[in-house]
């Protein structure tokens, strides 16, 4: 009796251990869990988005050039942190698309109108991509995320090998002609510490561009982000890149 | 210690050493690495611009011949293997050859990266740390820093202890070398995996992010590096006192009928899949063999490159290739063919059409054209050297304390060095060339 009611005492005793240890450990797991589960621009304060409304866009192109100015961005019309690209959608199916000096020499009319049945420009820029191929590539960590979600490129560090541009599927990067290494879209990252929006966002008349901070629930891109139907390019790369398009057509690549 | 400063010293004296035809040829390698080196300081000045290299074809020649020649540096264990593993005889006296046709490979696709650089002194950041800054292991680039590095020392170590035991006339201690070989076998296929890897990984170029990749850079490696061996070997039998048996070809010969049958089928499934039901990835396919929208820059190339491999695969399978002269023709054409298969024909289609629809073409200036000379020049020149030195020590002419022809040091009455078999070797009914008069 004596050594039932013991061997009795250890179970019980192991079993409480056990149920105890298991909400012990559960609680922080469990956060921990909730905490990686959240998008990560839940995580940190702030992260930063970027939003085109394609429906806005007029194609004037100063985004284009604003950014040029601002970031001392090559003349030539090869080297380009963002640009514009005019989609012209015929009956027959055919997809013309093109971007005079990238959208900052004016966009010539069709010369058979009657042939297009639809017509829209397309803003492109880089993505920050939450998965960001050209980080994961750069052979020396000369490409990095910030902890603010932009993906940057140390200019001192690079070695101008080039292998994010070929990692890049939105065609984001160039390299610099004069510096030689690889050069992008920063999200103005100097202007947007102090506060100040992009120059992109600052000189579009229409507000077809927004820019923001997705961890701050009030903020208008968080709205946009909640309201709209937007989509990213390339969805499929899973690249899930933090800038977002309303009316996106089937036929943007 | 005094020992190894004499190989050194005795060796350099070697490769110093030769007749006219040995200057004339070197001297023609040193020009064109020079032109080569005034072209690469044009390019150093002005940047890549000098380059046919654009925006939308950000990778070219250098690439391309970098590819290549992993390729040709992993094709060593072609013969590595068969030795070592299968203790397979024609091949034994050979297979430092091909250990040496690795370095010089290697030292050339050190050198073809360091020309793409647009900021080749900041090439050290690619080392490890401390030194740099070392994207490992994510970046498929820092991975092939370690790999072709590593694969340079296991070669240069196991052929320079191989050398130096036969200069010091002692037999070499298996244990010193054998783990390093059976490392190399391994490692030879990793190389050419990793930079296989290197495009494969690439979501955004669809023309790379192809599973057969790996497979196919190590079929076209075993196609063209054993047949650039065996024309080496020709080489050496002809000009140097080495004898080589006709079966060392003759083997080499049956890898290379294997390895350039695999290689076509490869590609052949690769074209299949493209074409027979294309869809939108597959324009980098059409552009590669038919032209897309009338650019069709690399549909020349392409056809070229296949119609000699086939001719080369044909001559292969047939008889004919037993014979020496159509054997070599054969490699000739195999070494060609991968040329242009793996390098314009692998590298360039992929930016063509580029992400955004855009087909803007690829032409290597001269400029680029002549770096790229000049590195190949320089190629030769470390691997003709390197053989300068490595064969009379083989052969037995050059030892420690050797006093060469005389009778003890190896020689037949009559100045011809005794074929020099290495431990086991049986030549059974091997046809010997004659060699001809002894080097010098
Ligand atoms: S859009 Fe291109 S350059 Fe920008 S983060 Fe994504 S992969 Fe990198
Ligand atoms: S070009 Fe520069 S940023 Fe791009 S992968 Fe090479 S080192 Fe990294």
């Amino acid at each position: 009796m004596k050594n039932f009611s013991r061997k009795q005492f250890l179970k019980t005793a192991a079993g409480a251990a056990l149920v105890m240890a298991t909400r012990v450990f559960s609680t922080p797991l469990h956060a921990a869990d909730k905490f990686f589960r959240e998008p990560p621009w839940k995580r940190k304060k702030p992260y930063w988005g970027f939003a085109v409304d394609i429906t806005k866009c007029i194609g004037c192109g100063r985004c284009a050039d604003a950014c040029k100015t601002e970031n001392e961005v090559p003349r030539e019309a090869f080297y380009f942190r963002t640009w514009v690209e005019r989609y012209i959608i015929r009956r027959n199916g055919e997809v013309n698309v093109d971007s005079p000096n990238g959208g900052m020499d004016p966009f010539l009319p069709p010369h058979d109108p009657e042939t297009v049945t639809k017509s829209f420009f397309v803003p492109k820029l880089c993505g920050h991509c939450e998965n960001s191929p050209c980080e994961q590539v750069c052979p020396v960590g000369a490409t990095f995320k910030t902890e603010d979600g932009v993906v940057l490129v140390d200019r001192k560090y690079c070695i101008g090998c080039r292998y994010c541009i070929q990692a890049c599927p939105y065609g984001c990067r160039y390299f610099h002609p004069v510096l030689h290494v690889a050069d992008k879209c920063t999200l103005c990252y100097h202007r947007i510490k102090k506060g100040l929006n992009t120059a992109c966002v600052e000189v579009c008349p229409t507000g077809a561009r927004m820019f923001g901070d997705l961890s701050d629930p009030k903020s208008a891109i968080t709205k946009f982000y909640e309201t709209e139907t937007t989509n990213v390019l390339k969805a499929s790369m899973g690249t899930e890149p933090k800038l977002l398009y309303k009316g996106l057509d089937k036929e943007v690549r | 210690m005094f020992n190894l400063f004499k190989f050194l010293r005795l060796s350099a004296a070697e490769v110093l050493d030769g007749d006219w035809r040995y200057y004339a040829w070197m001297s023609g390698l040193a020009l064109l690495s020079l032109a080569g080196l005034n072209a690469y300081s044009v390019q150093l000045v002005h940047g890549l611009g000098t380059t046919g290299m654009s925006d939308h074809v950000s990778w070219g020649l250098y690439i391309a011949n970098f590819t290549f020649l992993v390729g040709m540096a992993a094709a060593a264990v072609m013969m590595v293997i068969p030795v070592y593993v299968y203790h397979d005889e024609p091949l034994h006296d050979v297979v430092i050859f091909g250990e040496l046709l690795a370095i010089a490979s290697i030292v050339m696709c050190i050198l073809f990266v360091s020309v793409d650089l647009g900021r080749p002194e900041r090439v050290w950041h690619m080392a490890p740390p401390p030194l740099g800054k070392f994207n490992w292991p994510d970046s498929m680039l820092s991975w092939d820093v370690i790999v072709l590095n590593g694969y340079l020392f296991i070669n240069a170590y196991v052929a320079g202890y191989l050398l130096y035991m036969k200069f010091l006339r002692k037999e070499p201690l298996k244990i010193l070398y054998i783990p390093f070989v059976l490392l190399s076998i391994v490692w030879a296929v990793s190389i050419h995996t990793v930079t296989a890897f290197l495009y494969q990984g690439l979501a955004a170029r669809p023309f790379w992010h192809s599973s057969i990749i790996a497979p196919r850079f190590l079929a076209s490696a075993f196609t063209a590096g054993p047949a650039f061996i065996i024309l080496t070997l020709q080489l050496i039998r002809k000009f140097t006192a080495y004898r080589i048996a006709d079966a060392a070809m003759l083997r080499l010969r049956n890898v290379v009928q294997v390895a350039i049958a695999i290689n076509l089928f490869l590609f052949a499934s690769e074209l299949f899949k493209e074409l027979y039901i294309p869809d939108e990835h597959a324009v980098h396919m059409q552009y590669l063999m038919f032209g897309l929208h009338g650019h069709n820059g690399l549909v020349p190339w392409i056809w070229t490159a296949l119609a000699i491999e086939a001719v080369a695969i044909a001559l292969l399978m047939l008889p004919a290739s037993r014979s020496m002269k159509w054997l070599n023709l054969a490699c000739v054409f195999a070494v060609v063919g991968v040329w242009i298969e793996k390098g314009m024909g692998f590298i360039i289609p992929a930016f063509i059409p580029n992400p955004l629809g855009e087909i803007v073409e690829y032409l290597p200036t001269l400029n680029e054209t002549l770096i790229c000379v000049g590195v190949w020049a320089f190629g030769f020149f470390i691997y003709t050297a390197i053989l300068k030195a490595a064969v009379p020590i083989l052969t037995g002419r050059l030892r420690l304390g050797g006093v060469p022809y005389t009778a003890e040091a190896g020689m037949e009455p009559g100045g011809i060095p005794k074929p020099d078999f290495g431990a086991g070797f049986r030549p059974q009914g091997a046809r010997w060339v004659d060699p001809g008069p002894p080097g010098r």
